[in-house]
């Protein structure tokens, strides 16, 4: 259970430094940090649970993107503003690097390991993304195509 | 003959655009706030081509004749993420679309939103680059030495790439010199640390403080614009990112070498 704690307490901050990195409006500073860590932490814990790093970051991107979601609703903001901090500690960018550096470094077997690894993540985690996403503009059509009826 | 009014809608439309597109918006938002102005002012065919490098929207009132568009390019050669200028001109493109606001207010207002301040480069450093460098350090399982490392490290690569990116050196330099930076200080403090008794993780400082460039909002980007069918502007974030990548690979990788060279040290 501590685990779990100081986990969420390290993604927060971090989750915070990278708002600070990319000028999103202090208003959001909490909010983003709270889906960073909460996210981290549904990651930590699938990965227990499953044993597929693939699984957890499609599950923990879908706990991010609905909470980027309700936030954004909230307080009219883009979703945006929520959703790149908080889907910074799954995100693969460390895999990236790493099949650069086997690249770099002429360990081919490495490099072609780490390369899949990303190219898999990165699809979970925009997969888990464009589903919320979708799901909230098909809410948007609804509520649109009631207006409408209403006003016929 | 043309109104002057299309061409004045068209060009403050993608204005927005550009400030969204420059600061790290996806592409679909792009395209989809440049048509909801359009839109708003009675421009019934609006279409908006929108890349990573480049800008395309063509402006009619109807689709009948097509005789009197209006299209307009432009260029884009830097990109960051500022998502406080996102999330601004997003409220403008509200307020726009809901009022009567005339198009030179518009314009003013949209230069307003652009010319909009960031941190200043010390709060960018510390408490964005050292905070999130040392928590990731924490997060990829190190110790409190490398959560000071890495946010000492974190720092300082903050202002070098802030100073570089002034002085408008291309990323690929830049991140060559982050890359580098980080893996020399990291080797240099670990030779410090027995000293006063403390063993330094060389491997988990220099992962957390190159966190900061690692292009990994870059390449999820690529891939939800692909999904999204923005092919063109999937391809062109993704080879922004595998760029990024090799960079800083190139910087550490180069740093890493010259160790096991020179003083025979290694990654445990």
């Amino acid at each position: 259970m501590i685990e779990y704690i100081t986990n969420f307490f390290y993604a927060y901050l971090s989750t915070i430094g990278f708002a600070v990195l990319f000028n999103a409006p202090v208003s959001t500073f909490i909010k983003s940090g709270f889906a960073g860590g909460l996210g981290w932490v549904i990651y930590v814990f699938s990965n227990g649970i499953f044993e597929s790093v693939l699984v957890s970051a499609f599950i923990a991107s879908l706990v991010i993107a609905i909470i980027g979601e309700f936030f954004a609703i909230v307080d009219k903001n883009p979703i945006t503003v929520y959703i790149i901090p908080g889907i910074i500690p799954l995100v693969p960018g460390f895999g990236l690097y790493y099949t650069m550096l086997s690249l770099v470094e002429r360990n081919f077997g490495m490099a072609a390991n780490y390369g899949t690894e990303v190219l898999l993540i990165s699809i979970a985690i925009s997969g888990a993304l464009v589903i919320v996403l979708s799901l909230n503009s098909y809410r948007r059509q609804i509520q649109k195509k009631r207006r409408e009826m209403r006003n016929k | 003959m043309i109104s002057t009014n299309r061409k004045k809608t068209l060009i403050m439309a993608l204005y927005a655009g550009e400030i969204m597109l420059k600061n790290g918006a996806e592409t679909y938002r792009v395209e989809d706030t440049i048509i909801r102005l359009c839109k708003s002012r009675n421009y019934q065919y609006v279409e908006p081509y929108v890349t990573p490098t480049g800008i395309f929207v063509s402006v009619d009132t109807k689709g009948e004749s097509q005789d009197e568009i209006v299209t307009y390019i432009k260029r884009i050669k830097s990109r960051r993420i500022n998502l406080n200028k996102v999330a601004e001109v997003n409220n403008f493109s509200r307020n726009f679309v809901e009022s009567n606001m005339d198009l030179k207010e518009a314009m003013t207002m949209l230069k307003d939103i652009d010319k909009l301040k960031s941190f200043s480069k010390h709060i960018d450093a510390f408490l964005g680059g050292g905070v999130a460098s040392g928590f990731f350090a924490l997060l990829f399982g190190g110790d409190m030495p490398a959560f000071l490392g890495a946010f000492i490290i974190g720092s300082i690569i903050s202002y070098i790439l802030t100073y570089l990116n002034s002085m408008e050196f291309p990323p690929f330099l830049s991140n060559i010199c982050g890359g580098a930076v980080a893996a020399g200080l990291a080797i240099l403090i670990s030779y410090v640390t027995p000293l006063i008794n403390i063993t330094l993780d060389v491997d988990k400082v220099i992962t957390g403080s190159i966190m900061v460039m690692v292009p990994g909002v870059a390449i999820t980007n690529a891939v939800r614009d692909s999904i999204a069918g923005d092919l063109v502007a999937g391809l062109a974030r993704a080879v922004e990112a595998i760029i990024i990548a090799t960079s800083i690979a190139v910087g550490v990788g180069f740093i890493l070498t010259l160790w096991q060279i020179m003083l025979g040290g290694s990654l445990s």
